[in-house]
C-alpha cells in the first residue's frame, strides 16, 4: 500500500483502476439510488450476477428488481427504516434476474443525507446468499410446523372452552355460556336487553311416563323451535332441565310480544315414542335494568315472573314490572328474614287467658306467637304463619313456641303463688304429620318437668281431615302422654261427627267467626249452639274464641259453653302483663 | 420518544382491538388506522403532533399487534368489509362522534367502507398513500402498480414475506437505535401475529376493487400522495381523489409508501392544516 504513503496521489490512484475499479468489480453487487429508490449507479458484479443491462437499470426503481412480495416489504418496511435510522442490514429478498429466475440475496443499505449541493443517496450492497435462502426455507418449514401445532392446540382449547359453555344435549349455551352472553349484551350501550325465562309445564310427567330419552328428545325439539322462532341476533340458552332463556334486544312491549309469539310453536304437538305429546310453557320476561349485577337480577326477576305465570294457570306470559313490588319477591325476602329471626330469637310468645264460664276463674291460657320484626315491629301470626307453613319453617317455629310455652307453664306450675293453669299451644298441619312430633313433645315436657295434663295441643279441623289415619295415630300417642287435645277453628272445616268420635279429643274450640255473630245472626247462633251440644254429646269441653261483648258471654253461658276467651276479658299478653292482669281481677 | 399517557379502554370491541386513547379527553376525535403488516405502534412518530389538541384513538386491526387473537374470524376478515365493521363497532361502542379518520394505505379503503356504513359518525377522512385497486385493470387502462401475475405470486409467496417482516419490522417501527430493547419488544409482539391472518389481510387487500364504492362516499376526504410510491403509484392515488365526490389531493415531498414513518413532521403538518375546525 505504498500509494497511501504518497501524499500527492489519491488512494485510488494507487490501485489498478482506482476505487472505480473496486466499485465495479467488488465481490458483491453495489447500487446507489436516490431517496426515492431510483437507481443511479450499478456495478459490473451486480450486472454479471443478475444478467441485467446497465441502461435498463439506471433510472428505474430498485424495488422493481424485487418480486412483488419483497417489493411490498421493501416499500413498507425497509425504505421507511432507511429514512428513520439511516440503514437496513441483511434483509432477505430475492432479486429477479434478467432471465426471470430468482436469485436469493441479502441486502444491506445505508442512506447518506443530502449535504451541501449533493442530494441524499442510498447505497445498497447485494450479497448472493443461496445458503441463506435454503436456511430460511428450513426456518419457514419449522415455523409452519410450530404454528400448525399451535393451531391444533388452540383449536382444542377453543373447543374445550366452547364445550364448557355449552349444553351437550341441545348445543345451546348453558348457564355459564349465557352469563357471558348476557354480561356482554348488558355491558355496552345500546337498546334495552330483554330476558325471557321459558319453562315447560309438567315436563317431569313426560320424563316419568315416557322415560328420560323421550324427555331429552322433547328438550331438543323445544331448543330447535326456540332457536328458529327468534332473531339471528338473539341468544337462546338452556339453564337447567326444562328451563330455557331467550335474550334479545327489545323493550317491555317487545319482550311480551316475543314471549307470546314463542308460546305458539312450543305448543305444537311432538311425537315421542309414537305418542303425540302436547306441551305448554310458562314464560317470565323482564327488561334488564343497567348497573352492576344486572345479569343475575334480570335472570332472577324473569324467573320470578315465570313462576307467577305458572301460578296463574301455566301456558302464559308474565312480564316483570319493576315499579310494582313483587309479592313473590316480598315473600322470599320475608322468608329469609323469618328464618334469621327465628335463629336470632325474635319470636315472642304471648298468652291469652281463657275463663271458666261458670265461675269466672282463669282456667288456662292460649300461647300465641308474635314476631318482633326489627323494622316492622311486633307482627301478628297472620303476617307470617302461612309463609312459615308453606315453606316448612313452621316446624322450627312450632318447636320454639312449644318449648317457650311449656317452660313458662312449668314455671307457673312450680310457683306456689299462682294456681296451676293449662297452657294451650297450636300445632300446624306440618307439625302434626311430622313423625318426630310425639318424641319432641315428650322431650319438651321432660326437659321442663311439666305435668302433661297442663298442656293442651290445638289442631285445626283441616289438619285432621288431610290424613285422618295418621292424625288419629299421632293424637292417640299424644293422648297417651297425658296431653290434652283441642280441635281449633271448629265449624270452619269438614270435620264430621264421625271424625270427632275417632279422634281422642278433649275440647272443641268454636271458631270466632260464629261467636261474633251470636245474637245478631240467627244462623251463627244456631251453629254455636249446635257446636256446644255436639261437644257435650261426645263428652268434651266446648270453648268459645273471640268473645268481645257481655251479650256474647251471656249467650254462651246460656248455651252451657264451658270456657271462653277473647278481648272482652283480655287480649294476648306478655307473661308479666298476664300476671298483673290475673292479680288485678 | 416519550409515550403519551394512554387511557385503557374496556368493553368488547375496544378490548378486541386493544384500543388506546391519548391526548386531550375533550378534544376532537382523531382515529388513526394502521395499514397492512404493522399495528398501532406505527403511529408513534406522528402521535405527538396530535395529542396536544386532539383526542387520539388508536386501534390494532384484526390480526395485528395486540388484537385479541381468540376472536379472529377468518370469514369476517376475508373481505375489507369485516375490518370496516370493526371500525364502526369501535366508534359506536365508544360513542365517538365527528371522527377524523387518518388511515394508511389499504386502511383508507377500510375507512371509506366504514364511512359508507355509518356516515353520521365521520367528519373527515385522511387517506395516506391510498389505492382503490392494486391490480392493473387493462380493460379500463387502470394502472394499479401490480399485474395479475404479481398479485398471484404475492398471495402464493406470503409465507416468505412474513418471516422477513418479523426480522425487519421491529427496529424500523421504533426508529430508535438508542433503545434497541423497544424494537425487540415490538418484534416480539409482531411475531405473535399469526401468518394466517396476514394472508387473509393480503388477500382481502389485493383482491379488492374499491373504485365504484368511493363515488358514494360523502364524507370530505384529504388524499395524500407520496413521491416514488411503489405500492400506491401516482396513477392509483389520483384515481382515488378523482372518484371521491369531496376529495382534496395534496402531494407530499415525502417519498415512499410510509410518509407517517419517514416524514412524520411533514405528514402531521399537512394533515393538521386540512383538519376542520372544532365541531
Amino acid at each position: 500500500m505504498t500509494a497511501v504513503d504518497t501524499p500527492t496521489s489519491s488512494p485510488a490512484e494507487g490501485l489498478p483502476g482506482g476505487f472505480e475499479a473496486l466499485f465495479e468489480n467488488a465481490p458483491c453487487g453495489y447500487l446507489t439510488t436516490t431517496d426515492g429508490g431510483v437507481v443511479t449507479r450499478v456495478n459490473e458484479t451486480f450486472l454479471t450476477w443478475s444478467g441485467h443491462r446497465r441502461e435498463d437499470l439506471v433510472g428505474s426503481a430498485f424495488g422493481r428488481l424485487l418480486p412483488v412480495g419483497d417489493r411490498i416489504l421493501w416499500s413498507t418496511h425497509s425504505a421507511p427504516q432507511l429514512g428513520t435510522t439511516g440503514g437496513v442490514s441483511e434483509v432477505v429478498v430475492e432479486v429477479v434476474a434478467a432471465d426471470r429466475s430468482r436469485l436469493p440475496a441479502l441486502v444491506t443499505a445505508t442512506r447518506v443525507p443530502a449535504r451541501g449541493g449533493a442530494e441524499a443517496e442510498v447505497r445498497i450492497v447485494v450479497f448472493s446468499a443461496p445458503e441463506r435462502r435454503a436456511h430460511e426455507q428450513e426456518l419457514i418449514a419449522a415455523l409452519h410446523r410450530v404454528e400448525e401445532a399451535d393451531d391444533r392446540r388452540a383449536a382444542a382449547e377453543a373447543d374445550a372452552r366452547r364445550r364448557a359453555l355449552e349444553d351437550p344435549l341441545t348445543g345451546l349455551p348453558n348457564r355459564a355460556g349465557l352469563t357471558g352472553h348476557l354480561a356482554s349484551a348488558l355491558a355496552g350501550p345500546g337498546s334495552p336487553v330483554a330476558v325471557l325465562v321459558v319453562d315447560l309445564d309438567h315436563f317431569t310427567v313426560v320424563n316419568e311416563s315416557l322415560g328420560t330419552p323421550a324427555g331429552d328428545e322433547l328438550l331438543v325439539t323445544v331448543a330447535q323451535r326456540l332457536r328458529t322462532s327468534v332473531r339471528e341476533s338473539a341468544t337462546v340458552a338452556r339453564l337447567s332441565a326444562d328451563e330455557f332463556v331467550v335474550v334479545d334486544r327489545c323493550d317491555a312491549d317487545g319482550a311480551r310480544e316475543l314471549a307470546e309469539r314463542l308460546l305458539e310453536p312450543l305448543t305444537a304437538p311432538v311425537v315421542l315414542d309414537g305418542l303425540e305429546v302436547v306441551v305448554s310453557a310458562s314464560i317470565g320476561a323482564v327488561v334488564a335494568a343497567p348497573g352492576p349485577g344486572s345479569a343475575e337480577r334480570a335472570l332472577h326477576d324473569a324467573g320470578v315472573a315465570m313462576h307467577r305465570a305458572k301460578a296463574r294457570g301455566r301456558g302464559r306470559v308474565e312480564v316483570h314490572d319493576p315499579h310494582r313490588t313483587d309479592a313473590t319477591v316480598d315473600r322470599l325476602r320475608l322468608l329469609g328474614e323469618l328464618r334469621r329471626g327465628i335463629a336470632d330469637g325474635e319470636l315472642r310468645v304471648h298468652y291469652q287467658p281463657r275463663v271458666a264460664v261458670h265461675d269466672g276463674s282463669v282456667a288456662g291460657v292460649e300461647a300465641l306467637v308474635r314476631w318482633q320484626h326489627p323494622v316492622r315491629g311486633l307482627l301478628a301470626p297472620v303476617e307470617f304463619i302461612d309463609l312459615a307453613e308453606q315453606s316448612g319453617l313452621v316446624r322450627e317455629l312450632g318447636a320454639r313456641v312449644l318449648d317457650t310455652a311449656v317452660e313458662q307453664a312449668a314455671r307457673w306450675a312450680r310457683d306456689p303463688g299462682t294456681p296451676a293453669i293449662e297452657v294451650a299451644v297450636n300445632l300446624s298441619t306440618r307439625q302434626l304429620t311430622d313423625p318426630g312430633l310425639v318424641g319432641s313433645v315428650t322431650a319438651t315436657l321432660n326437659r321442663h318437668g311439666l305435668d302433661p295434663h297442663l298442656l293442651v295441643l290445638e289442631v285445626t279441623e283441616t289438619a285432621l281431615v288431610n290424613d285422618p289415619e295418621a292424625a288419629a295415630a299421632t293424637l292417640a300417642a299424644l293422648k297417651d302422654l297425658g296431653v290434652g287435645i283441642a280441635v281449633d277453628d271448629f265449624g270452619t272445616g269438614y270435620a264430621s261427627l264421625t271424625y270427632l268420635q275417632r279422634f281422642p279429643v278433649d275440647e272443641l274450640k268454636i271458631d270466632r267467626s260464629f261467636v261474633t255473630g251470636l245474637g245478631v245472626n240467627d244462623g251463627d247462633t244456631a251453629i254455636v249452639r249446635t257446636c256446644v251440644q255436639l261437644a257435650h254429646g261426645v263428652g268434651v269441653r266446648a270453648v268459645a274464641e273471640g268473645v268481645e261483648t257481655r251479650a256474647q258471654l251471656d249467650a254462651l253461658a246460656a248455651m252451657g259453653c264451658d270456657y271462653v276467651q277473647g278481648y272482652f276479658f283480655s287480649r294476648p299478653l306478655t307473661v308479666q302483663a298476664l300476671q298483673e292482669w290475673v292479680r288485678s281481677r | 420518544m416519550s409515550t403519551p399517557p394512554a387511557a385503557a379502554v374496556s368493553g368488547s370491541a375496544a378490548a378486541r382491538h386493544h384500543v388506546t386513547v391519548h391526548g386531550r379527553p375533550d378534544g376532537p376525535v382523531v382515529l388513526l388506522v394502521h395499514g397492512f403488516g404493522s399495528d398501532q405502534q406505527v403511529w408513534r412518530p406522528l402521535l405527538p403532533a396530535f395529542t396536544g389538541e386532539h383526542r387520539v384513538v388508536l386501534v390494532d386491526q384484526a390480526g395485528a399487534g395486540r388484537f385479541d387473537a381468540g376472536t379472529y374470524d377468518r370469514e369476517r376478515y376475508s373481505t375489507l368489509d369485516g375490518y370496516a365493521d370493526d371500525l364502526v363497532d369501535v366508534c359506536e361502542e365508544l360513542d365517538l362522534r365527528d371522527v377524523v379518520v387518518v388511515a394508511h394505505s389499504v386502511s383508507s379503503m377500510i375507512a371509506a367502507r366504514a364511512a359508507l356504513r355509518a356516515p353520521e359518525r365521520f367528519r373527515q377522512l385522511v387517506m395516506l398513500a391510498p389505492s382503490a385497486r392494486y391490480t392493473d385493470d387493462p380493460a379500463t387502462g387502470y394502472d394499479g402498480g401490480f399485474s395479475t401475475e404479481d398479485v398471484e405470486e404475492l398471495l402464493a409467496s406470503l409465507d416468505h414475506n412474513y418471516l422477513a417482516w418479523t426480522a425487519a419490522v421491529g427496529p424500523m417501527i421504533m426508529g430508535n437505535p438508542d433503545r434497541p430493547e423497544l424494537g425487540e419488544e415490538f418484534a416480539g409482539s409482531f411475531r405473535r401475529l399469526h401468518p394466517g391472518t396476514a394472508r387473509d389481510f393480503a388477500r382481502a387487500t389485493f383482491l379488492a376493487d374499491s373504485r365504484e364504492l368511493l363515488t358514494r362516499v360523502q364524507v370530505p376526504t384529504l388524499v395524500l400522495q407520496c413521491r416514488d410510491d411503489a405500492l400506491a403509484p401516482e396513477s392509483a392515488t389520483r384515481e382515488v381523489a378523482a372518484r371521491l365526490p369531496r376529495a382534496t389531493l395534496v402531494d407530499l415531498d415525502a417519498s415512499g409508501h410510509c410518509p407517517h414513518v419517514s416524514a412524520p413532521a411533514e405528514t402531521a403538518s399537512v394533515v393538521l392544516a386540512h383538519l376542520p375546525g372544532r365541531p
